[in-house]
Order: structure tokens, then C-alpha cells, then sequence
């Protein structure tokens, strides 16, 4: 592995933490589709790359599998979504603009911390990479939990999943196609039936804002 | 051979339910026939594990002690579940709650659930544990928003994103727990095994980091303090038949992944790591859920929170070790009767009242006198009363722990005194006085009963007299775990 070549995925890991980082901030449900189709499809090219390391065909199908699973079949459900409820913003977030970006550092600055740098141990050439994608992790769960608009929500959770995927890729443990095959189709399935329950949300509550569903507490 | 037919029988049900076109009674007769050649045929591995310590279809498919115990559960209680199922749909119908489509709807995600849980527990391989067990989250979400209620809506969206986060980061920890075995099985499914031959190579902190991710991941489909926010309003608003799945048997399975990494764990960094934690989350399900049976105000909810609590007994068992292990796999089996009991019992009572909620449900024992006195053997069992197998678990476990910790041990027994005088009166209220003049007297017929009547049966044996067979298993399965 050459310097130029762990440069590169480190600028491609950073670029990803960058979709997510902007995630937070945008506004328009549109835009953080586009964040998570960009974002996949660098997870996607750093899979065809393990491909052509390894010399492996299987880990190539599995790499276009993930960019028609993760870049061009998830992002058209949620556009669908979009357009079919006329959502073109998406709700707001618990804590401010300022405030979420403080968290974002605080996480991020956690993550290199001395707490977590045992984890290098995984990828020790592409160490700052890996605690990248550590940070990752903890932001895009973060960004679950601060969003209040359902389809912001479900993009958190397959951005959780990019981000678990480029921390395999890192440490090396991506080269498992048969492992790979199976969370691909996990992830379908769950595109489909996170959307059906969002489109049920949106015909009985008449909006995709978690914070308007209040029937449990009152019981 | 007798795997093969579990899953052939399921897959099979799945296939025949989705060509039924009309008929309901098809559909409940070939969920119930299925679920008696389940049942069979998981006697047939359990003998077999016994004999030979492992049962093996092939290299990825495989039951242990453990495994064993496991399947012979998800086979009794989808038994009954598919038994009462019958009957409790034949009347949602009857009172056109819901039509031919959403019993069809009912069955095959029924199978797909019971397919999930087998598979999760048979396969060798933990990514396959984990696609399975996310499989079951996916065909029970909705199970739980089967009546398209608002509320059930709500739960079953709560449910699927809790559960979600929680098994993409038991997803994180199972990938940390590869790393020492990747050099060993390239391209290939890593196995269990594989990941035990390797577990000397693990270096102590990913193992410790990995364990707490597994543990706070699958903690959450267990249902673990605090990670159980989901588990109350999921229980309580699906079917019946389905709560009594969900408490009964798939908590066990989300338990069997927890305790399949412990064992990798204990072997990197030595038992106690994992003991502690345990101990922990452990003690705050007993707690908690306490406190909140005390105030319940809803009976389906009543018994959620009493499966966290029984959930948190167990991981105590394993936290607590030794003898704390035995009673603790002893106590879920003895938990999924009870639990499944009650649940199908509440089910009843539903069906009577049509209201979950306690204030709206009085007089029972004398509206519903079968029911009522099922419920209360259910409650009596549940609370760790004797002669019922849970009072031996419970003081077993116990009994393992007051030397080491025995401050838990005495906040872990107030808190089961607290549960007790709690549970006693939700029940007093429910069973006692007079209910209102407009509901009808009378049980809604043999179908709603005779599962309950023989879940009770299984349990009073069982709390008596253990088979030399299941013993034998737990025994195993203590020694492995």
C-alpha cells in the first residue's frame, strides 16, 4: 500500500464524514437524499476498489449491488416519498444549528481521543481514516436522535450503515462478499418497508414529524 | 433430516398461506399443521443433541445445548400461538375488526417470524444470527401495527427504528469480534467456531469495545434497562398470539446472540468483564420496571414490563455465574410458558372487555371464570411463587449471587417484593368486583382456551419434574455459556 493510496481514502473517508456532517445542517428533504447518494456512492467505489485488490468478481458484483442498492433504488423511494406527500422540508432538530455542530466536534474529538485509539490496532497504517469512520458512526447515530422528521431519521440509519461498512472496508473485514450479499438485501428490505410505514405515518398523522405522534404517551 | 424439515415446513407454510385465496380456515389449518411437524421434528433434534452433544445439517446450519433448548421453545409456544391464533382471528373477524386479507397478511408474516427465529438460532454464522434476527424485527413490525391503529402505527415505527439502530451497532460489535479470525477464514462465512479457534489473537480492548457494542445492540432487541423504551408499546399493541411470541420467545433469541459473543469475550479477557456488565443491565431491568408495574395503567403493558424485569432476572443469572447460569437458562424457559399464558389469557379478556386498559376491566373471574383463573395461575407463576418453577429460579439465582454482591442481590429482592405487591394489585382490581351490564358473560369458546390449558399443564409438570432430557441440555449448555 503506498502513501498516495491511503491519501486517497483518507480524503475519500473525510468526504463521507462530510456528507453526514451537512446532513445535519440541511434543510430540504431533497438535499439530504442527494448527501446520502453521494455518500454511498463513495462507500460503493471504495468497495469496487477492494475488488480490484483482491482480483475478485464476487466483490465487484457486490460493489454494484451496494451502488443499485444504496445509490440509485434507496435514494428513489425516498424521492418518491418526497413527492407523493409534497415534503420539501424536512422538520426541524432538537438542538439549533450552533449547538448541533458543537455536538458533532465534541463526538468527533471523542473518537480521537485516548479512549478510542486502542481501535487503531484494526488499521494501523490508515489509523486517522479508521477513527474517522469510528466518528462517523457516532455522528450519523447522533443524527438520528436530533432529527424530528421521520425520512431525516431513516437516512441516519443507513448512514450508520455506510459508515459501519467503510469501517470494515478500513480494518480490512470488507472482503467477506457473501457477509456483504446479505446486509445489501437486509438494507433493501428495509428501504421498502421503512418507506411503506413512512407513507402510513404520513396518511394517519398527516405529516413525517416524530414529535407529532403523542398516541402511546397518552396511555 | 429433521432440521430440513423445520425449515422446508416453514418455508412451505409461508408458500401454501400466500396461494390461499379465500378461505380463512385454510389458512389457520395449515399454520397449525405446520406448526405440529415443527414441533415433531424439533423433538427429534433436541433427542438427537442430547445423544450426541450436536446436532448438523450441514457446516452452516447447526444446534448446540443452547441451540436446542432454544428451538424447543420457539416450537411449544408457536404451537400455541398458532393454535389461539385460530380461534382469536376467527373472531376478530366474526366482529369485522378485520377482513380475509389481514388474516393472510397475519399468517405469512407469522411464518416469516417463527422462520426468522429458527434460522437465528441454527446457523453457525454470526452475520447470518444477525440478518435473522434483523429479519425478525422487519416481519414483526407489521405484526405490531396489524389493527392500523394510530397508536399501533406509532409502536411499530418506534419499534423498527429502536431496533434498527440498536442491531446496526450489535452489527458494529460482530464485525470487531471477526478481526482476529480474518486471516483464518478469508471469503468465507466465518463461523462460531472459527471465531473461538482464533479468540487468542483478539487483543483484550476491541474485545472489551466489541462486547459492549453487541451487548448494548442486541441489549436492545432483549429488551435490556434503558434500551427497552420500544419493547411496551410493541408488546402491547400487536396481536395476542404475537406478544406472546415476542416476550415469550424472541427475547430469548436476542439473549442467545449476547451469549454466544460472552463466551468469545470471556475467553479474551476473562469472565468477569462481561459478568459485571451484565450485573448492571441486569439490575436496572429488575428495577425499573418495578417501579412502573406498580403505576400501570394498561394490562398488555403490565406484562411487557414484567418480561424486561425477567429478562434482567436472567442476566443477573449469567452475570451472577456458576449455579446463576443454570437457573438463569432454567428461568427462560419457565418465563416463556408463564409469559405466554398471560399474554394469551390478556387476550381473552381483550376479546371480552375490548379495552386494555385496567380501570375498564373488572369482574373478570366472574365474566371470564376460566380465563380468570388461568390468568391468576399465570400471575402466581410469574411472580416467583411456589410450587411454580420461577420461585426456584429466582432464589437459585439468588442464592448465586448474595456472596459476591450481595447488595445487588437485596435491591434485585425488593424490587421482585415491589413487582410482586404491584402486579397483585393490577390483578385484584382486574379479577375482583363487577364488571359492566353490557359485556356478556361466558368464554368466547374451547379454541381461546385449550392452548392456555395446556401452557399451563407444561408449566405445573415442568415446575414439578424436570425431563432428564432438558436437564441434561442445561446442564450442557451451563457449562458451554
Amino acid at each position: 500500500m503506498t502513501i498516495d493510496y491511503l491519501q486517497i481514502i483518507f480524503l475519500l473517508e473525510a468526504v463521507i464524514f462530510l456528507t453526514i456532517v451537512f446532513m445535519h445542517l440541511v434543510h430540504k428533504n431533497s438535499s439530504a437524499i442527494s448527501l446520502y447518494a453521494f455518500q454511498s456512492l463513495i462507500v460503493s467505489v471504495l468497495m469496487f476498489g477492494s475488488a480490484l485488490k483482491e482480483a475478485s468478481w464476487l466483490l465487484a458484483f457486490v460493489a454494484i449491488l451496494m451502488f443499485a442498492v444504496k445509490v440509485l433504488v434507496a435514494p428513489h423511494f425516498f424521492k418518491k416519498l418526497v413527492h407523493s406527500n409534497q415534503l420539501k422540508f424536512s422538520s426541524s432538530t432538537y438542538l439549533n444549528g450552533p449547538l448541533t455542530l458543537v455536538m458533532v466536534a465534541a463526538l468527533t474529538g471523542l473518537t480521537y481521543s485516548s479512549y478510542f485509539y486502542p481501535l487503531t490496532i484494526l488499521a494501523e497504517k490508515n489509523q486517522n481514516a479508521l477513527l474517522l469512520s469510528v466518528a462517523m458512526i457516532l455522528v450519523s447515530v447522533f443524527l438520528i436522535i436530533n432529527r424530528k422528521g421521520i425520512l431525516s431519521q431513516m437516512i441516519g440509519i443507513l448512514s450508520l450503515e455506510n459508515a459501519i461498512v467503510s469501517f470494515a472496508f478500513l480494518s480490512g473485514l470488507e472482503a467477506v462478499p457473501s457477509m456483504q450479499l446479505g446486509i445489501i438485501f437486509d438494507i433493501l428490505v428495509w428501504v421498502i418497508i421503512a418507506s411503506v410505514f413512512a407513507t402510513m405515518i404520513y396518511k394517519k398523522f398527516g405529516t413525517l414529524d416524530s414529535t407529532t405522534m403523542k398516541n402511546l404517551k397518552e396511555e | 433430516m429433521a432440521l430440513s424439515i423445520i425449515i422446508i415446513t416453514l418455508v412451505g407454510a409461508f408458500i401454501l398461506s400466500s396461494l390461499v385465496k379465500k378461505k380463512r380456515e385454510i389458512l389457520s389449518w395449515i399454520a397449525s399443521s405446520a406448526s405440529v411437524i415443527e414441533l415433531v421434528a424439533t423433538l427429534v433434534v433436541v433427542y438427537q443433541v442430547s445423544q450426541n452433544g450436536i446436532y448438523a445439517l450441514n457446516s452452516y446450519l447447526a444446534v448446540d445445548q443452547l441451540g436446542a433448548i432454544l428451538i424447543l421453545i420457539v416450537s411449544v409456544i408457536g404451537l400455541a400461538a398458532s393454535w389461539y391464533s385460530n380461534s382469536y382471528l376467527q373472531i376478530e373477524v366474526a366482529h369485522e375488526v378485520i377482513g380475509f386479507r389481514r388474516v393472510k397478511q397475519y399468517f405469512l408474516l407469522l411464518h416469516l417470524f417463527i422462520l426468522a427465529m429458527f434460522f437465528a438460532i441454527v446457523t453457525t454464522n454470526p452475520i447470518l444470527m444477525w440478518i435473522s434476527i434483523e429479519a425478525t424485527t422487519l416481519s414483526t413490525a407489521f405484526l405490531i401495527s396489524f389493527y392500523g391503529k394510530p397508536a399501533a402505527i406509532e409502536a411499530a415505527w418506534k419499534y423498527l427504528m429502536i431496533n434498527s439502530v440498536g442491531l446496526l451497532l450489535g452489527f458494529f460489535g460482530t464485525l470487531l469480534f471477526f478481526y482476529p479470525s480474518l486471516n483464518a477464514s478469508f471469503h468465507e462465512l466465518i463461523s462460531w467456531q472459527v471465531i473461538l479457534d482464533n479468540v487468542y489473537g483478539f487483543d483484550p480492548f476491541v474485545a472489551k469495545i466489541a462486547f459492549i457494542f453487541v451487548l448494548i445492540g442486541y441489549g436492545t432487541k432483549v429488551g435490556l434497562v434503558p434500551m427497552h423504551t420500544w419493547l411496551p408499546d410493541a408488546h402491547s399493541k400487536a396481536p395476542v398470539p404475537i406478544s406472546s411470541l415476542l416476550s415469550g420467545v424472541l427475547l430469548n433469541v436476542a439473549f442467545l446472540a449476547v451469549l454466544r459473543f460472552k463466551v468469545i469475550t470471556d475467553l479474551a479477557v476473562g469472565a468477569e468483564f462481561t459478568q459485571k456488565l451484565l450485573i448492571l443491565f441486569g439490575l436496572l431491568s429488575v428495577l425499573v420496571p418495578a417501579f412502573i408495574i406498580f403505576t400501570q395503567k394498561n394490562y398488555k403493558r403490565l406484562l411487557a414490563y414484567s418480561s424486561i424485569e425477567h429478562m434482567g432476572i436472567a442476566a443477573l443469572g449469567f452475570g451472577f455465574g456458576g449455579a446463576g447460569s443454570f437457573a438463569a437458562l432454567l428461568h427462560m424457559v419457565y418465563h416463556s410458558l408463564s409469559k405466554s399464558i398471560l399474554f394469551l389469557s390478556s387476550g381473552n379478556i381483550f376479546l371480552r372487555y375490548g379495552s386494555t386498559k385496567i380501570k375498564n376491566v373488572q369482574g373478570v373471574l366472574k365474566t371470564l371464570p376460566v380465563t380468570g383463573g388461568l390468568f391468576i395461575i399465570g400471575f402466581l407463576a410469574i411472580t416467583g411463587m411456589p410450587p411454580f418453577g420461577i420461585f426456584l429460579t429466582e432464589f437459585s439465582i439468588m442464592a448465586a449471587g448474595i456472596k459476591a454482591h450481595p447488595l445487588i442481590v437485596a435491591i434485585s429482592l425488593l424490587a421482585l417484593t415491589l413487582v410482586f405487591v404491584g402486579f397483585l394489585k393490577q390483578l385484584t382490581a382486574m379479577m375482583f368486583g363487577e364488571a359492566d351490564k353490557e359485556i356478556k358473560k361466558g368464554e368466547a369458546g374451547k379454541g381461546t382456551l385449550l392452548p392456555i390449558i395446556v401452557l399451563v399443564i407444561i408449566l405445573v409438570v415442568a415446575s414439578f419434574y424436570i425431563p432428564a432430557v432438558l436437564k441434561s441440555l442445561i446442564t450442557s449448555a451451563t457449562l458451554a455459556y
